[in-house]
């Protein structure tokens, strides 16, 4: 907390407004008592007499065609009470980005001719105990007639590539384009005029939230007609709205009880349990349960997207990048979900947080059978500013310059176009470098202390 | 399926109940105790959310067959506070911020009374291989180790007052 | 589905338990069955727990040691005639999950679980195993090979104590606790006159099971413990190795660290 408490009020003293108390000052958290007392509820904390389980049969393929799905034997197991395929689910397809306009809706609830992942959920298993459900859930049998999978984003894009959805392309349609795009100035003059062009490819792997408590929802029918859904979901609406169009009832008739997440970092705002476990208390008006296993928290709940970035960029000596030409991939796995809203935030977000004159991105949202991808903590910024941020220290070896120095020269300041056509405003940018460079030690010249964010001193 | 009635000691208190076979420890405490500050959060032994004392030494409670613990003594999270007065660990976790989503916070308080109980006084990797068993993905765990150290010596001042109390 | 757990106060009663249901399978402290009871092993029809049987005594005479089958990891742990393998202990889980898990049960763990099986391979450890027809020993390394049948249970485990300076222990693991081997390496070296007169080494993470390198031991036999005598010793490792790849490593990471790290284990790098 030391550090915390020496907030260096000298920068911007004519701007403020308002005197800030709060930060610097020790606020206890409000839910700490009853997490140490164990007596904050979680979702799973409750349980109600009569309870069903839910499990799920999964896909063992990354992509197939169902040739035959049979639960006979399932049927047989101590417990079984029922199997709910897509045709139990009303309107079965949906993308959760729908109640913000995003289009189509490219993903079944249940699937019904084929499966795009391995893990996808297929059949709907529900059982007296959790045991039973997992038993009963192993047996049912899948016949598969095995299709070509794509795994790789760019490999995914070539001519020739079979198409893995509906729309007959392996990518999301941006107002009728290929891809997110930004045009900023004129990247290919600037290159011609540069003193150095480089260009570096960066990639990462998907990322598991891993969140201590696994997904799910119990939901219990009223008898009015009414449905509470107690689930840890951190988009309580998205999860409502969602789940009423599919199950087909009016939104008046979910009331979802959440708010306490076991950890989410993005990992809980996909709509996957509710849907299915409302219309299996729908179809049996018994209360039914639907909790992921770790294993299947690890499989099959959506990671962060995998991305692969190129960055081009024209620099001059004296250390300004005068163009940066970006094609960045998303791989959203078999379905959009979060992604498409992912890969526009990680082309608004190019060039980073410096003012390039001419800026070209191309921004792809890419369909894959892999598992979807989707929301986690500053979703199609942080693997674009782990890029961005390590061509900033590449830049910096070649020129021989300090790299704090040459993210000064091109940070963004007050009233600066960047390349999205927003007006950067209350940047602050230049003064948290000079303030870390003070921190740190480290004696910045003349001309970089007098630098600020609110003109263009030292450019 | 002949379900069995097993007697537990729990937080000082004899509990009876009819269970499954092959029923855990874990569930035994959530389901048929309502005892749900024991979480779950692997059943495979490997995240320490269901961490509790058993015979006062920490174990997944996950892993336990209720059936072979018959008799035993168990704490849990719920019995460590005397009514309004927390236990310190409870105190030192609120106060540095040891907790954020609150789900592993039942298992790394048990994981971290266990070693107290038996060592008043740890080192700072005393406390890291206690609390090795449990996985935070919020806090960093820094905080965590923090309270435990903050814990300890809050107990450790408190120790000769309470002696002469109790004389 | 479980249809019984069964608690038996003697071994007689768990050996005719076990009998009994064809379905059954021994659980000791629960660690390795009951993430398979709870992620739905289909076929499994009762438990039969070790919980009762008092298989939990450290015995200590002079060299010669005796564990109970059912001893707790912690338990060993905190024995100071057993020092030498308190770092062998530690490797293992957290001490929470070592307040659980027994050294019996570590003879049956697959790896790159089970570093204590490694050790009891390099101490040509021996194993009490009762079954229906009597009690009979059987070497570790036959045990790991070939399994007990599935109506015997250990009961103890034996081995003679190494003498100071002969015992080395090494663990490679991603994390600095709590995590699976990479490769880990037990070694038991005699020494006479300062060259190695016996040597016994066992590896994890080279195969299902514990295996042993009996040409880079027998390299080292003859020699005296030096950087020359363990590299060449080390290069043999992997004739007798089988590394696999898995989420904590690769084949290929295992095969190029294990004489590294057994060189760590020797010379206490």
């Amino acid at each position: 907390m030391q550090d915390l408490e020496q907030i260096d009020t000298s920068f911007f003293s004519a701007e403020r407004e308002a005197e800030l108390d709060v930060v610097g000052t020790t606020v206890p958290r409000v839910d700490a008592r009853a997490h140490v007392t164990g007596k904050t509820q979680f979702y799973e904390d409750v349980s109600f007499p009569g309870m069903l389980h839910l499990k799920m049969a999964r896909s063992t393929r990354h992509h197939a065609l169902l040739k035959k799905v049979d639960t006979s034997a399932a049927a047989k197991v101590p417990g079984f009470v029922r199997a709910l395929t897509h045709k139990d689910v009303p309107n079965n397809w949906y993308t959760i980005l729908r109640l913000i306009g995003v289009e189509p809706n490219d993903e079944p609830v249940l699937p019904e001719d084929r499966v795009l992942f391995a893990g996808e959920q297929i059949v709907a298993i529900l059982a007296e105990t959790a045991e039973a459900a997992g038993e009963a859930a192993a047996k049912v049998k899948i016949d598969y007639k095995d299709l070509p999978a794509v795994f790789d984003v760019e490999e995914a894009l070539k001519p020739g590539t079979p198409a893995i959805k509906p729309h007959g392309k392996n990518h999301f349609v941006y107002e009728g384009h290929h891809c997110r795009r930004i045009r900023f100035g004129d990247v290919d003059k600037a290159f011609a005029q540069a003193d150095h062009v480089i260009e570096h490819r960066y990639q990462s792997a998907p990322i598991e939230h891993a969140p201590t408590e696994t997904t799910g929802c119990i939901v219990k029918p009223e008898g009015d007609g009414r449905f509470t859904i107690h689930s840890n979901t951190q988009a309580c609406y998205f999860t409502l709205d969602n789940a009423a169009l599919i199950v087909g009832l009016p939104f008046n008739k979910l009331r979802v009880k959440g708010g306490t997440v076991g950890g989410g970092f993005g990992g809980k705002v996909d709509v996957i349990v509710e849907p299915i476990a409302i219309l299996a208390a729908m179809l049996t008006q018994r209360p039914v349960k639907y909790a992921y296993s770790r294993e299947e928290e690890m499989q099959v709940s959506s990671p962060r997207a995998a991305e692969r970035i190129y960055i081009k960029d024209g620099i001059m000596k004296d250390g300004r990048i005068i163009a940066r030409k970006v094609t960045l991939y998303v791989d959203a796995g078999a379905y959009s979900r979060h992604s498409p809203y992912g890969t526009t935030k990680a082309a608004a977000h190019m060039p980073g947080p410096y003012s390039i004159p001419n800026v070209w991105v191309d921004a792809h949202c890419v369909y894959t059978n892999r598992t979807p991808s989707s929301a986690m903590r500053g979703f199609g910024v942080t693997i674009g500013d782990f890029a961005l941020e390590s061509q900033m220290d590449r830049i910096a070896r070649l020129l021989k310059m300090d790299p704090i120095e040459l993210r000064m020269l091109n940070a963004y300041r007050d009233g600066d176009m960047k390349a999205h056509r927003k007006k950067a405003e209350g940047c602050a940018l230049v003064e948290v470098m000079q303030k870390a460079a003070e921190m740190t030690g480290r004696n910045l010249p003349e001309r970089f202390r007098k630098m600020s964010s609110l003109n263009k001193e030292g450019v | 399926m002949p379900s069995t009635i097993v007697t537990l000691k729990v937080n000082g208190r004899a509990q009876e109940f009819l269970t499954r076979p092959g029923t855990t420890l874990l569930d035994a405490l959530r389901d048929s105790l309502s005892l749900t500050a024991s979480k779950k959060g692997c059943a495979q032994g490997t995240c320490g959310t269901c961490t509790v004392l058993l015979d006062g030494k920490p174990v997944f409670a996950c892993l336990v067959p209720v059936e072979t613990v018959a008799g035993r003594s168990i704490e849990t999270l719920e019995g460590l506070a005397a009514g309004d007065v927390l236990h310190p660990l409870q105190e030192s976790f609120i106060a540095l911020f040891a907790t954020q989503c609150g789900f592993c916070s039942s298992g790394m308080i048990m994981a971290a009374k266990g070693l107290l109980d038996r060592n008043p006084d740890p080192s700072r990797a005393d406390v890291v291989r206690a609390i090795s068993g449990n996985v935070c993905r919020c806090t960093g765990y820094e905080a965590i180790i923090d309270a435990v150290l903050d814990a300890a010596a809050k107990m450790k001042k408190a120790a000769p007052s309470r002696r002469k109390a109790a004389e | 589905m479980l249809r019984a757990i069964d608690v038996p106060q003697t071994t007689a009663e768990a050996l005719s338990s076990l009998a009994r249901a064809r379905d059954a399978l021994v659980i000791g402290g629960g660690t390795l069955v009951m993430p398979k009871v709870q992620a739905g092993i289909s076929g499994l029809g009762a438990l039969v727990s070790l919980s009762r049987l008092k298989l939990d005594k450290i015995a200590i005479k002079g060299d010669k040691v005796t564990i109970g089958a059912a001893t707790t990891l912690a338990a060993i742990g905190e024995e100071r005639g057993l020092a030498f393998l308190q770092p062998a202990i530690e490797s293992v889980g957290s001490p929470t999950l070592r307040n659980l898990a027994t050294i019996g049960g570590n003879l049956f763990t697959e790896q790159p679980y089970g570093d204590i099986a490694v050790c009891l391979l390099a101490l040509d450890a021996e194993a009490t195993v009762a079954t229906k027809r009597g009690m009979k020993k059987l070497p570790v390394a036959e045990l790991l090979k070939k399994g007990i049948g599935r109506d015997a249970i250990v009961t103890a485990i034996g081995f003679k104590k190494p003498e100071k300076g002969t015992w080395f222990y090494r663990k490679a693991m991603r994390r600095a606790a709590n995590s699976a081997s990479i490769v880990t390496i037990a070694a038991h070296c005699s020494q006479s006159k300062g060259r190695v007169a016996k040597a016994r080494i066992a590896l994890g993470g080279c195969g299902t099971k514990p295996v042993l390198a009996a040409k880079a031991a027998a390299a080292l036999e003859g020699q005296k413990l030096d950087a020359d005598a363990i590299a060449k010793a080390g290069a043999l490792l992997i004739q007798d190795a089988a590394p696999f790849t898995d989420a904590y490593a690769s084949a290929w990471y295992r095969a190029r660290v294990l004489p590294v790290h057994f060189r760590r284990a020797i010379l206490g790098e």
